[in-house]
């Protein structure tokens, strides 16, 4: 009697287990990015998974977003992507400073690489190249954000020049600061 | 009963009052745009007081006193080696006629020397003063005023749109003589009520940093001249006119009076869309 029910419990286990297995392989793996080329829809796939629980992916799926569209570039493209970030903010997906920096990062002409509330001498000047290694990593997300997908060339060139000034200026201020010392 | 006697308006009162009340609404009105612009603004950043543009100013004249004394020897030293080379003194150095051109060379390079050695302590003075006071207004008003994001913002000019004329590349200027480099910077900084903070950042750092190299430039030129002159007096017992002499002499003339070569330049990117983006809330 023993004997039988144990049987049972072990058939009962792999009829569970192949009834897993077969459910995994008809549907998608759970996250998946979206498929879609069209930038409207794949934010509305995107909202969708980090409803069902894909927050923490939520890198990956910024990064499928962009990518996507680039692929259909238009100074639309900027609204849509704030909308977007509005939406993850409200849902509490991303705290509000975390939406903003995803947006400006890639959309605003201002770096927040350059962020700071202490003076340049004390907290800039000791970190330089690192700030300009941030800004340059950042240019080049302001590339994508601003001139590949929202054909934005004017904040672009803007972006790119505040950089080379910042450059000039860090360099002059930093000698005069240490001089100083 | 007696009634209270009517308050009436004489009018010319009545115009006093008029009067009275638009002077004072017209008051309001000035006082509330002075608040509101006042409010605009941000502090403005003294980084050329008065004192910096009277040093610009007579750095640029003493580099042009020391370009005129040296225009005329440079132009005899040009025509000397002309005919050294005409003459076909290279490998004839034992020709009479050759070791006195080589001579008059060697004479002529020693007076450039001493011309340089005489007007440069004046040079370095200017330039240093020039830098020093820069050095001090950029550490206080750029360093320790300023937090890295107020200085983007101040480079900026308030709005992240690119400004209406593209400001000029001021890094580099060897192709240019030394007085013109300066006369610029004056009239630049001269004309700097008209400017912006943000290109003012830019040009006082521009400056200090071309003054730097200036300051470093002629410290080591000044040490080079004693030797040069040492060499060139044991020279003038040999008569000889060494590589050495030629390149220093090529060196100042491409300080002094700018490099042709180097004013090439590559054009820039085109200028970007004018249409005006979506701006988000999320914006900082």
């Amino acid at each position: 009697m023993n004997r039988i029910t144990k049987h049972r419990v072990i058939l009962g286990i792999a009829i569970l287990w192949a009834g897993a297995l077969s459910s995994c392989a008809s549907s998608p793996p759970p996250c998946a990015g979206p498929q879609t080329k069209n930038v409207d829809d794949a934010i509305s796939h995107v909202q969708r998974s980090l409803n069902n629980g894909c927050a923490a992916h939520f890198d990956r799926f910024y990064d499928d977003l962009l990518t996507i569209a680039e692929g259909d570039p238009r100074p639309e493209n900027k609204r849509r992507f704030s909308e977007f970030l509005v939406w993850a903010a409200d849902e509490g997906i991303l705290s509000q400073r975390q939406a903003r920096d995803y947006y400006n990062r890639y959309f605003n002409v201002k770096f927040i690489s350059m962020a700071g509330d202490y003076n340049n001498c004390s907290h800039t000047c000791p970190r330089r190249d690192r700030v300009m290694l941030n800004m340059e990593r950042e240019l080049s997300d302001k590339e994508r954000g601003l001139l590949k997908i929202s054909l934005d060339n004017t904040g672009y060139y803007r972006a790119d020049e505040l950089y080379r000034e910042v450059e000039l200026v860090l360099e002059a201020t930093c000698t005069a600061c240490i001089a100083g010392n | 009963m007696q009634l209270a006697p009517t308050r009436t308006l004489t009018p010319a009162s009545r115009q006093y009052l008029f009067e009275l009340l638009r002077v004072t609404g017209l008051a309001l009105v000035i006082s509330l745009i002075v608040a509101q612009q006042s409010q605009a603004n941000t502090p403005t950043i003294r980084l050329f007081p008065t004192t910096v543009v009277e040093d610009l100013r007579q750095t640029s004249n003493v580099a042009k006193e020391m370009e005129t004394g040296l225009q005329e020897v440079i132009g005899r030293l040009d025509q000397q080696q002309q005919l050294y080379l005409e003459s076909k003194c290279e490998g004839a150095e034992n020709d009479p006629g050759c070791q006195r051109l080589s001579k008059q060379l060697g004479a002529t390079y020693l007076e450039m020397l001493s011309i340089m050695e005489e007007r440069l302590p004046d040079m370095e003075h200017t330039v240093n003063n020039t830098r020093l006071s820069l050095e001090k207004r950029l550490r206080s008003e750029l360093g320790n005023k300023m937090t890295s994001w107020t200085l983007q913002e101040t480079l900026l000019g308030g709005s992240a749109e690119a400004p209406s004329a593209p400001s000029p590349s001021l890094r580099g200027r060897s192709g240019m003589r030394l007085s013109e480099r300066f006369r610029q910077y004056y009239q630049l900084v001269a004309s700097s009520s008209s400017k912006t903070d943000q290109s003012l950042a830019v040009l006082a750092s521009d400056i200090y940093l071309d003054m730097e190299e200036t300051s470093e430039l002629i410290a080591r030129t000044r040490e080079e001249i004693t030797r040069a002159t040492l060499i060139e007096q044991l020279n003038q017992s040999f008569g000889t006119i060494t590589p050495e002499m030629m390149e220093i002499v090529g060196g100042v003339k491409s300080i002094l009076f700018g490099d042709e070569a180097t004013s090439f330049q590559i054009a820039g990117p085109p200028p970007g869309s004018i249409e005006q983006a979506y701006r988000s809330p999320l914006e900082n």
